[in-house]
This record gives C-alpha cells, sequence and structure tokens, in this order.
C-alpha cells in the first residue's frame, strides 16, 4: 500500500494508509456495490465483510431492525467463504487500486490459523480478526471476552501470517484493556475496536387483541454506541502501545475528530454507510479541509493538538 | 479525477404530498434530472432522525418526477407525509432488478398499498400495447387510492366492487380471463398465494417481495429470503437480487 505522502497520510506503524477513514466490515460488502456511488479507491481502506473458511449461509429469520439511534443486526456471518473470496472478489480490488484488510473469522483455533495461513500465502497485506461477532453460535465471542483465549488464538494466527495483523476488539467485557494486552503481548499490530454491542429489541403489535412479538437478538451499531466506543479507545490508548483504530457510531466530522482526539490513529465507519452511501468519501474530504482551513500542517499535527 | 458513478444520491425537490385515501399518501419529487424507472423497482429515502432508509416502490415516473404512493405506518412515513412543497429529500434509486414485462397476456393483480407499483406496471403495458387486466383488492372503499383505477376492484367487506378478499377470486380471474403471465405485488400471503394458484394453474408469475433493508443495495444481506435455484435453496437479496422473482422460485414459508 505505497502512497505518496499528503496531510492525511496515516502511518499505523507498519501500515500506511492514504487517510484514516476506513469501513467497518460487514457494511461495505467487498466494495463493489459502494463503488457505484463513489471512488472507493480514495478510501483510507476498506476491511472486507468477514471471510470463513467455508462459504456460510447466515442466519434465518429477521436479520435486521431498527433501533432508536442505529440498529441490530443478526446477519450471521453469511459469506462466500475464502477460496471463492480469493477468486472473486481480490481480482476486483486490486483492479480498482482499492486498499483493503480482510477480515477473517472462525470457529476453531485451527480455522483461523488457515485462514491466516492462506492469507500469508495470496500476500494479503492486512488482516482483522472477528474474535467478537456476536451472532454466531460456538465461537468467535469467546475468544473476543476471554484474555488468555485470545492470547492464544492470536500467538497461533500469528506464527502463520506475517503481514499486518488487526485484532478487532468486543465492547462485552469488563475490561477491554485486558483483551488489548493480550493481543498486543500476542503479537497484534494494531486493535480495532469496538464490534458491536450484544442487543435485544422486542417489536410488539396488537392485532384485533391479538399481541404479536418478535424478538431480535444481535449487534447493536449506530449513533448510539459511540460513548462506548470512544471510552474503549481512550482506555485502550492509556494502556497498549499498538495503534487503535476507532469504530462505533461515527457519522460525522465531529465524531471522527473525537475518535482522534481519544487516542484512534484512524477510523472505521460502518452503520452510517447505509444511511449515507457517500459518507466516507465525504468524510475524507471534510477531515481535509479542517485540516487546511484551521492552519494544521497536517493530521499528524491535528491529533497532537487534539491530544493535548 | 473521481468518476461519473452510475448510481446517485439525489438531493430531489418535493413538489407536492397529497393524501389520496384514509391511510394513503402520493408523494411526487423531482429529481435533479430524468432518470428511466422500471415497474418494480424502487428508491430509498433518508427520513431526517432515522438509521434506516426507507425503501418504497415507485407509482409513476415521467422525465425527472418520480411519484411515491405510501401509506402512513410509522416514523419513517410520518416524516415523507409532513414534508412541503419546495422542501429537498434525500433519495437513491432507482433500485432493485423491477418486473421483466413479457409481451404475454398480462393478470396484474395487487393488495392493499402493493397496488401501487402494480398500476405503475399496467401503464407500463399499456405502452407497450400488451393486453392486460388490473386487478386490485381492497380492505374497503375508504382505503382506494383515487389515484389508481383497476380494472376490477375487490374489497374484504363488499364496500366497492366485488365484495371479499381478492385471493377468493383468483381461480376466477384465472379461468375467465385466461393469462399467459401474472404479477403480483402485496403482503406475503397475497403472494403466496397468488403464486401457488399460477403453479397450480401452470401460469408463469412474478412477485414483489418486501423485506425491512438496511443498506438497499446488495451489501448488508438484512433482506435475504430463500431461493431455489437448480435444485439448490440459496439466499437472495431483496434490495439487488429483487424485489421481483419468479414465484416458482421463491420458497415460501
Amino acid at each position: 500500500m505505497a502512497v505518496m505522502t499528503n496531510i492525511l497520510t496515516t502511518d499505523l506503524n507498519g501500515l500506511i494508509l492514504k487517510n484514516p477513514i476506513m469501513t467497518a466490515s460487514g457494511t461495505f460488502g467487498y466494495s463493489d456495490e459502494y463503488n457505484e456511488f463513489i471512488d472507493v479507491a480514495k478510501l483510507g481502506a476498506i476491511v472486507t465483510k468477514a471471510i470463513s473458511l467455508n462459504p456460510r449461509a447466515g442466519n434465518k429469520n429477521i436479520r435486521i431492525t431498527e433501533t432508536k439511534a442505529g440498529m441490530i443486526n443478526s446477519i450471521g456471518l453469511e459469506n462466500v467463504g475464502i477460496e471463492k473470496f480469493l477468486e472473486t472478489k481480490i481480482p476486483v480490488l486490486k483492479e480498482n487500486n482499492i486498499d483493503f484488510v480482510v477480515n477473517i473469522a472462525g470457529s476453531t483455533i485451527d480455522e483461523y490459523k488457515i485462514l491466516g495461513k492462506i492469507c500469508n500465502t495470496n500476500e494479503i497485506k492486512a488482516i482483522e480478526l472477528n474474535v467478537s461477532c456476536p451472532n454466531v453460535k460456538s465461537g468467535c465471542l469467546e475468544f473476543g471476552t476471554d484474555e488468555n483465549s485470545l492470547y492464544e488464538l492470536v500467538s497461533e494466527v500469528r506464527k502463520e501470517y506475517k503481514g499486518f495483523l488487526i485484532v478487532k476488539l468486543t465492547p462485552n467485557v469488563t475490561s477491554v484493556e485486558k483483551l488489548g494486552m493480550a493481543a498486543q503481548n500476542a503479537g497484534a499490530n494494531a486493535i480495532s475496536a469496538i464490534n458491536t454491542l450484544k442487543g435485544t429489541a422486542i417489536k410488539i403489535n396488537c392485532l384485533n387483541g391479538k399481541i404479536q412479538k418478535s424478538i431480535i437478538q444481535g449487534g447493536y451499531s449506530g449513533v448510539g454506541i459511540k460513548p462506548v466506543a470512544i471510552g474503549a479507545v481512550m482506555r485502550l490508548y492509556k494502556t497498549v502501545d499498538i495503534p487503535i483504530i476507532g469504530i462505533g457510531g461515527i457519522e460525522s466530522l465531529s465524531d471522527v475528530l473525537e475518535f482522534l482526539a481519544a487516542g484512534a490513529e484512524a477510523v472505521q465507519i460502518g452503520t452510517a454507510n447505509f444511511t449515507h452511501p457517500d459518507i466516507t468519501q465525504n468524510l475524507v474530504i471534510e477531515l481535509e479541509n479542517y485540516i487546511k482551513n484551521n492552519g494544521f500542517e497536517n493530521l499528524e499535527e491535528l491529533k497532537k493538538e487534539l491530544r493535548k | 479525477m473521481i468518476k461519473d458513478k452510475v448510481k446517485k444520491i439525489y438531493k430531489a425537490k418535493v413538489k407536492n404530498v397529497e393524501k389520496v385515501s384514509i391511510s394513503a399518501y402520493l408523494i411526487k419529487i423531482e429529481l435533479p434530472q430524468a432518470v428511466e424507472v422500471k415497474a418494480g423497482q424502487f428508491i430509498s429515502i433518508y427520513c431526517k432522525g432515522l438509521t434506516l432508509r426507507r425503501p418504497f416502490s415507485v407509482f409513476s415516473s415521467k422525465d425527472n418526477e418520480i411519484g411515491v404512493l405510501f401509506k402512513e405506518r410509522g416514523e419513517g412515513t410520518n416524516y415523507i407525509k409532513s414534508l412541503k412543497s419546495g422542501d429537498l429529500i434525500d433519495i437513491i434509486g432507482p433500485l432493485g432488478n423491477g418486473f421483466d414485462i413479457k409481451n404475454k397476456k398480462s393478470l396484474i393483480i395487487g393488495a392493499g398499498i402493493g397496488a401501487a407499483p402494480m398500476a405503475f406496471l399496467k401503464s407500463k403495458t399499456d405502452e407497450l400495447n400488451i393486453e392486460s387486466l388490473f386487478a386490485a383488492g381492497f380492505l374497503n372503499k375508504d382505503e382506494i387510492p383515487s389515484v389508481i383505477t383497476p380494472d376490477k376492484i375487490y374489497t374484504d367487506d363488499g364496500s366497492y366492487g366485488e365484495s371479499g378478499s381478492i385471493l377468493n377470486y383468483l381461480g376466477v380471474l384465472i379461468n375467465t380471463y385466461n393469462p399467459e403471465i401474472i404479477y403480483v405485488c402485496g403482503p406475503y400471503i397475497v403472494l403466496k398465494t397468488v403464486a401457488n394458484t399460477a403453479l397450480k394453474y401452470s401460469v408463469e408469475c412474478q412477485v414483489a417481495m418486501e423485506k425491512v433493508m438496511a443498506c438497499s443495495i446488495g451489501v448488508c444481506r438484512g433482506c435475504v429470503i430463500d431461493i431455489k435455484k437448480d435444485n439448490k435453496v440459496i439466499n437472495a437479496s431483496v434490495c439487488k437480487d429483487g424485489p421481483v422473482f419468479l414465484g416458482s422460485e421463491v420458497v415460501w414459508q
């Protein structure tokens, strides 16, 4: 991902991005659809929808519902599987000059190891470990909520994968810092935080005196989780030495600035892509203008000022 | 250089919002440019303060003007209803596949607010000089939008047209009209019953499905349904692969 230095250049200590605006896994597909609205190549990087070893059909029943200040999803990691991903999606990303991070999800350590190895063989420059999907019954949430399991998992993947390794943390723990330390000690290059909050919505309808109820449990995302995310990033920033990528409810330039102030080196935009398909491209432009208009030299200087 | 992108997010201008039945409204919006819309395609409207856009099938389209007929259901439709002439509205679209119009004698069925895209389809078949019959069912007389003029109307309570659910008349309709193809939009039970009846009579059938959507462009996989393809059941997204499917390929619940 060699890029010419510009005022938004973001160095994640080993991974250089043209700007700090990324997309969050699961909200941007593999970029094809959004490339019809914006120039995805202008973004810092996209993080692909989670890829598993084998194709996954995902969950049945209701998969999404809107809540106040966000939404709950229970997609269940539907994806084409690593083989088809490499064959059909990677060439499109490369052809369009899109910088990307491959998000991988497994249900056993072995699966993660194989995925890591495949990514290594295929010279994938950066991967993000999904260790915290709340919608899959057995598997990844366990790794994400226990520091010893997480340490073991990341260590094992580290052995197989030599590129830039990001670990995506769940907020559904008592101390996100301990998980962050475990990831760092196991050899992660960066942390992304946070994944969705575990949430439940109950929709009640009364039709002719009969109560109709639908319950959806899944991951809560959107503007409502921003305070949780900022808190997690701040605590991680004080604890770990590796770069942090902030995620959670970002939908405006001021949100981006707040995450940078909290200690994030880059950010991922998630749910807001659904509301405004062009938001990422707009944020890149707005951030650049903010830096120029306020007389800062570059993003690095802005970050320093924001963290004083 | 930013390429000229195929899909657009439009800031459209509201022309007017008009109440057209006891529960339905027609909003007409003007886009900055002319667009071509197929019957059965939809637009996705950003509703201030809400996370998810709301998808609406298109009721009418001419040059740069799009009409959407909608029923007041909740926060999203309440917002759209409150818009005034001259207000700006943020839309993406047209989205989805739309009906695959065949040059065959057509029975066009709409139920409730599902009659909206079917009125649009009827106008398209008329333009193409395809023989068609537009039959629509409503709960009662007050629910019939004033801007819709089906060839046949059914009301559940018998307050207008034929009495009883349109579903009770499917066999008669097919036997008397002898359609070569049926197109349908409406509540799930209507789609399912029409699709199964069409299958029974060996008539081709296209159904316009509905599901809550997040992205509305095929990314999030939130609106998938089960589809039979080559003897396998696969996921298809209502927003991108649909909303129109063959009645025979949908795995009905």
